[in-house]
């Protein structure tokens, strides 16, 4: 054996013990973001009876559907290195577009044709970030006050229409007793986690963000990738569009003003580096999860809007503490006499 | 042995730990007034920990330090200034969007009449410093990012310099410098003066013009400290790696000259090369040796695929071909991958695990029914880790946690696994020991043997001497000499890198011509 | 660091370039010449945009955002990004609107508590992100939203009344013609100047560029992030004084529009979003076109519907064209 042995003795102590938890950093994460969000919601029930009820899991889940397909698309994005900031105008574009275009019926082809439009704002996106080579902030904010802008035109302030069929049967009826909606983001997030995980396309997607550089060196396509991150995340936006219209029966131009901040704290809450590279889709629903419950318990157990807002800000303030580095090193490290 | 009390600067049992990791333990240091020691050990030694010690960076967990008699405690680098120590770092600590003038005064800034900082005072101050180290052509206005890689790390120097009453430390101050007389002339100057200069630097033969004694770290321990002058190079090694190094040069079968060629280049130009020609035979191992900034960079970037030429062609396998990217290298002919100068920067993905690194330009190979399996993954990797020596257990590790031996073995896996059969080397073995250079060589002599053909670049002579069975020298852009079989040796490379093209004996190893100045 | 990757091809050609070259091509001056040219054609297009009314006018409006982008640029200038000036201007802005305080010693008080409201708001940004090392956009994003939540504790809906001393004196002009705001932003931009001849004005961009070099150094990495998150909210409080000056009235959600606006401004003023390169002034200007547009867009004859369509385009070719011209001037300087 080679004589870099001493030193490569010296850190295979560091990542013995790094896999001797036998889990990683993310999966941690992970584990304590759902654990805290199920002792959220059986807590709840010291508070109030009608808390903590099989029914108050499914509104959660429900509610929380939405975080979920928007925090996977952000989190790609931000897993390449990025940040989209275009989400609010999109959700508002695919609303808008879904009522104008297919409200009340509308035929099978129109949602899809939506949603292409909306990968094409993510191509917009990253055509500016790969090619134009702006920084991701400003690219989607032009991007978003740009689209927002047009939605304005287009609707001339009140967007008229009713949900198409389809969106209202995804989000209004159940299966079994649970609503036909809780089934689709299941299989959502199945289908997200193995995109960014298990996939050739995810794998990717880790590289750029760890070091973008070095990815294009190793024959990764930056540009093209970079650019795929963002167009998911776009499509992701607009189908949320829809489904809020299928929930509210309806768009405003406003319907996703409040959709951005959460989207970029799930991600975080669920542990993925801001600065890309690292991060699970799973830790990030579970933030969505954690974010969603928390909004749910606050408003039963009748808090008022602002001190439900204090509480979430702290809350991600809190994440972030407990899941800095040091502290993960904390908990790995064996304790010494 | 020498009591502490005289000493400039005594170290005792200084140790340090990085959570489980052990950087220091148990080292021993003395540098007497005016001395210049050397500190010697391979990557990963504890070299660096220890600067950051000495530095006030880092504060040791224990042991005892003394400067000149007293207690020595630095708790942040301007603490350890003040006791009149001071580093010019390796990694040069300038501030590339600052003028020349703030930084040689950082962090504080002389005052004017108002009290406010007062550029004039600064630039001033500043090009009184710069005359006094013969840099006086250094404009104190310029910024720092516009001057040359030599000029920045002069300013560091100067800036460590400025600051040294007591003990100066110079963490391989020559990297970036291809002549050292300058660099020389200001330590016997300092010395004269009474402080004592920490000398860090692979370079040996630096180390025993400048330096009698020298202390040898391994492994995070001192392990002597030797007087130069009887210890042979042999000797140095064998302390620093813990065994006798392996020196046979292995002998090579003579390449057929009629293989075919792989890669064949005409009138290649950007960047810094003016125009280049050469040809690549299958089984070859061409070197290309340069002083700093001959064109060499932009030679293989041009060939990886990551920069356009400005004029010229390639053939690859005889085909004409643009390589527009990385991805387009790897597919032209039987492929082209390149190993990276900066590992850091461009060569490993720090988040993902060593088999991640190897098998990313590959990912569809291991991928079934569009998912990435691991077990495909690790048979991948594993199937190139043995042939770069790189330990199968390793396999699974985040590549930070590697060594950076390791790191670079990684590297050349993962161009191995491509299956190109030409590879671009850029100083496939800066910054790693001695072992890991004996596996990366035989690994490129195996790739060659099977009928692959490399293209290095090599910041050492022997290196090129040992390996290639041909080499070219660049200078000015241009191939300006080739040597082939028994011309190919250090002395007459020596003369060709700076520009001469009679060799005169005895010539040093580096001297002369310097990039754009 | 890759010291090779910045390593310049031509010494003599991409090195040297003469004072005037550099100060024509830095970004304030790109962005000066975007706003002279913005209201030559908002005069072309309003005979009245040349009256002092309306120049009053237009620095009203544009205060608020030009001193909160000149707070975003200290923490953008050391490599950060604080989401909190939407939680503070919407704070402040509640906090003048729940307590007036009438006259101009009321207004003093208020001016210092709106700065005591930034300047803690940055202490604990500056916690969080110097000496708990948590990343920039997700510590302030927290920050943020818990001010947003005390400003809805306070005033849940829209109203309250600001001082009228405060919302008729500060809106006006001294002496017919200056406008108070005016020399409000002026006050700014010289503090900023002498700020910029200290230690820590230098350390701010010591630190943006490299931090580890800035340590290495003998910067106080620590303090100066510190300094530029206080500085940034006492100008943050600063900039809700001076929104609520204009407004009148208070809104829990009146910072809210600030938070892509500042950004906006920021690059539009020529400061690198990645740090160490830009300036304070370059930012005020920038908030300046940002409004001024709205208004050359309207007197155009072009419906407030699509203002957003022009401004994003401006935001994008205003940061290409600052890419843009200082590589025009060096190839020319090379020939």
């Amino acid at each position: 054996m080679s004589v870099s042995e001493p030193k490569g003795a010296a850190f295979q102590a560091s990542a013995d013990l790094r896999r001797g938890g036998g889990i990683s950093r993310e999966t941690t994460n992970a584990i304590i973001v759902f654990g805290l969000s199920i002792l959220l919601i059986l807590g709840s029930r010291f508070v109030s009876p009608a808390l903590g009820s099989w029914s108050q899991v499914l509104t959660v889940l429900m509610l929380a559907s939405f975080l979920i397909v928007l925090s996977f698309g952000q989190g790609l994005v931000i897993l390449v290195g990025g940040l989209d900031l275009s989400i609010p105008a999109v959700i508002t574009l695919g609303g808008v577009l879904a009522t104008g275009w297919a409200g009340g019926g509308g035929d099978w082809y129109v949602l899809p044709a939506i949603l292409a439009i909306c990968g094409l704002v993510g191509a917009f996106n990253g055509f500016g970030v790969t090619v134009l080579k702006i920084p991701p902030f400003i690219m989607t904010m032009a991007t978003s006050i740009i689209l927002a802008s047009a939605a304005l035109g287009y609707t001339s302030g009140t967007p008229r229409g009713a949900s198409p069929a389809a969106m209202t049967a995804l989000m209004k009826t159940t299966w079994v007793g649970i609503p036909v909606v809780v089934y689709f983001v299941l299989l959502f997030v199945l289908a997200g986690w193995l995109l960014q995980s298990r996939t050739v396309f995810g794998r990717k997607l880790y590289a750029i963000g760890a070091n973008d550089q070095a990815a294009r060196v190793a024959g990764v396509a930056i540009g093209p990738v970079t650019t795929q991150a963002y167009v998911v995340s776009a499509i992701c936006a607009g189908f949320v569009g829809m489904m809020l219209v299928g929930y509210a029966n309806g768009a405003t131009l406003r319907m996703g003003d409040n959709y951005l901040l959460p989207s970029i704290a799930a991600v975080v809450i669920g542990g993925s580096s801001i600065l890309g590279g690292r991060g699970s889709f799973i830790g990030t629903v579970g933030g969505a999860v954690l974010l969603t419950t928390l909004g749910t318990v606050i408003a039963a157990i009748g808090l008022e809007q602002g001190w439900r807002t204090v509480i979430e800000g702290g809350i991600i303030v809190a994440a972030l503490f407990f899941m800095r580095e040091e502290f993960f090193a904390r908990l790995r490290r064996p304790k010494r006499s | 042995m020498v009591r502490d009390g005289q000493a400039a600067l005594a170290v005792r049992a200084v140790s340090k730990s990085y959570g489980a990791t052990v950087a220091l333990e148990g080292v021993d240091l003395v540098l007497q007034p005016g001395e210049v020691h050397a500190l010697l050990g391979e990557n990963g030694a504890g070299k660096s920990t220890l600067v950051k010690i000495l530095s006030g960076v880092v504060r040791p967990d224990g042991g005892a330090m003394t400067l000149a008699g007293s207690a020595f405690q630095p708790r942040t680098i301007l603490d350890s200034r003040s006791h009149g120590v001071a580093t010019a770092f390796q990694e040069l600590s300038l501030l590339p969007n600052l003028t020349v003038a703030e930084n040689l005064m950082m962090p504080r800034m002389p005052r004017g009449r108002t009290g406010l900082a007062s550029a004039s005072a600064a630039r001033l101050a500043a090009s009184e410093i710069l005359r006094r180290y013969d840099l006086a052509r250094i404009d104190a206005d310029e910024t720092v990012s516009a001057l040359s890689l030599a000029d920045r790390q002069r300013l560091e120097i100067v800036r460590a310099m400025e600051h040294a009453t007591r003990v100066l430390v110079l963490d391989e101050p020559t990297a970036a410098l291809s002549e050292v007389e300058w660099l020389f002339g200001l330590i016997r100057q300092i010395t004269a003066r009474g402080v004592a200069v920490l000398y860090i630097s692979h370079r040996l033969a630096e180390v025993r013009a400048l330096c009698s004694r020298a202390t040898v770290l391994r492994n995070g321990r001192s392990i002597a400290t030797v007087d130069l002058a009887g210890a042979s190079d042999a000797d140095i090694f064998e302390m620093m790696v813990g065994r006798a190094v392996r020196n046979e040069k292995a002998p090579r079968p003579l390449r057929d000259s009629a293989a075919p060629a792989s890669l064949a280049v005409a009138g290649l130009a950007g960047g810094q090369l003016k125009e280049v020609s050469f040809t690549l035979r299958q089984g070859e191992v061409l070197a290309v040796a340069a002083l700093e900034g001959q064109g060499q960079r932009d030679l293989f970037r041009i060939l990886a695929g990551l920069a356009r030429p400005a004029a010229g062609s390639i053939h690859i396998d005889g085909k004409p071909t643009v390589l527009r990217n990385p991805q387009g290298a790897l597919k032209a002919g039987r492929g082209i991958a390149y190993v990276p100068e900066e590992r850091k920067t461009e060569g490993i993905l720090s988040s993902l695990t060593a088999a991640g690194n190897i098998t990313l330009p590959v990912a569809g190979r291991i991928s079934r029914g569009g998912l990435v399996w691991s077990g495909l993954e690790a048979k991948a990797a594993a199937s190139v880790a043995g042939s770069v020596d790189l330990a199968a257990r390793y396999l699974s590790f985040p590549i930070a946690d590697l060594s950076g031996g390791n790191q670079q073995k990684a590297l050349l896996a993962r161009t191995l696994l491509t299956g190109a059969q030409t590879l671009l080397l850029f100083d496939p073995t800066r910054g790693v020991d001695v072992g890991t250079k004996q596996s990366i060589y035989a690994a490129i002599r195996r790739f060659a043997d099977a009928g692959g053909s490399v293209l290095f670049y090599s910041s050492e002579l022997p290196e090129v001497t040992d390996l290639a069975d041909r080499c070219m020298v660049l200078y000015g852009g241009r191939i300006f000499a080739e040597f082939h079989g028994e011309d190919l040796e250090e002395q007459r490379l020596v003369g060709a890198l700076v520009g001469h093209a009679a060799v005169p004996k005895g010539m040093p190893r580096k001297a002369g011509l310097e990039t754009g100045s | 660091m890759s010291a090779s990757a910045v390593q310049p091809l031509e010494r003599n050609g991409g090195g040297r370039k003469s004072n005037w070259v550099r100060a024509l091509t830095s970004g304030a001056a790109i962005v000066t010449l975007l706003y002279v040219v913005l209201y030559a054609l908002y005069a072309l297009w309003e005979p009245r945009a040349l009256s002092s009314y309306t120049f009053t006018n237009l620095i009203n409006n544009a205060a608020p955002l030009a001193i909160a982008a000149a707070g975003e640029t200290l923490v953008v200038l050391s490599r950060g990004f604080d989401l909190s000036v939407a939680g503070v201007v919407s704070l402040t802005n509640v906090f003048m609107a729940v307590w007036p305080m009438e006259g101009p010693g009321g207004a003093l008080i208020s001016l210092l508590g709106c700065c005591a409201i930034g300047a803690v708001v940055g202490t604990v940004n500056g916690w969080l992100v110097a000496v708990l090392r948590l990343q920039t956009i997700a510590a302030t994003l927290g920050t943020m939203i818990v001010c947003q939540g005390l400003a809805l504790v306070i005033l849940d809906a829209p109203g309250g009344m600001v001082a009228d001393w405060v919302s008729y004196e500060l809106t006006g002009t001294l002496f017919g013609v200056v406008p108070i705001a005016g020399l409000i932003i002026a006050a700014v931009a010289l503090l900023w100047l002498v700020f910029l001849r200290t230690n820590t004005g230098i350390g701010i961009y010591a630190v943006g560029a490299d931090e580890q070099a800035a340590m290495l150094s003998g910067v106080s990495v620590t303090r100066v992030r510190f300094a530029a998150f206080v500085g940034a909210g006492m100008l943050y409080g600063v900039a809700g004084f001076m929104l609520s000056a204009q407004t009148a009235t208070g809104n829990p959600n009146a910072g809210a529009p600030f938070l892509m606006l500042v950004f906006a401004a920021v690059a539009l003023g020529g400061t690198s979003l990645s740090g160490g390169r830009g300036g304070l002034i370059g930012s005020i200007v920038g908030a300046g076109c940002l409004m001024l547009l709205q208004k050359v867009l309207f007197s155009g004859g072009v419906s407030s519907f699509y203002t957003g369509i022009f401004q994003g385009f401006v935001l994008i070719l205003a940061i290409l064209f600052g890419r843009f011209m200082p590589r025009l001037f060096n190839a020319g300087a090379k020939k």
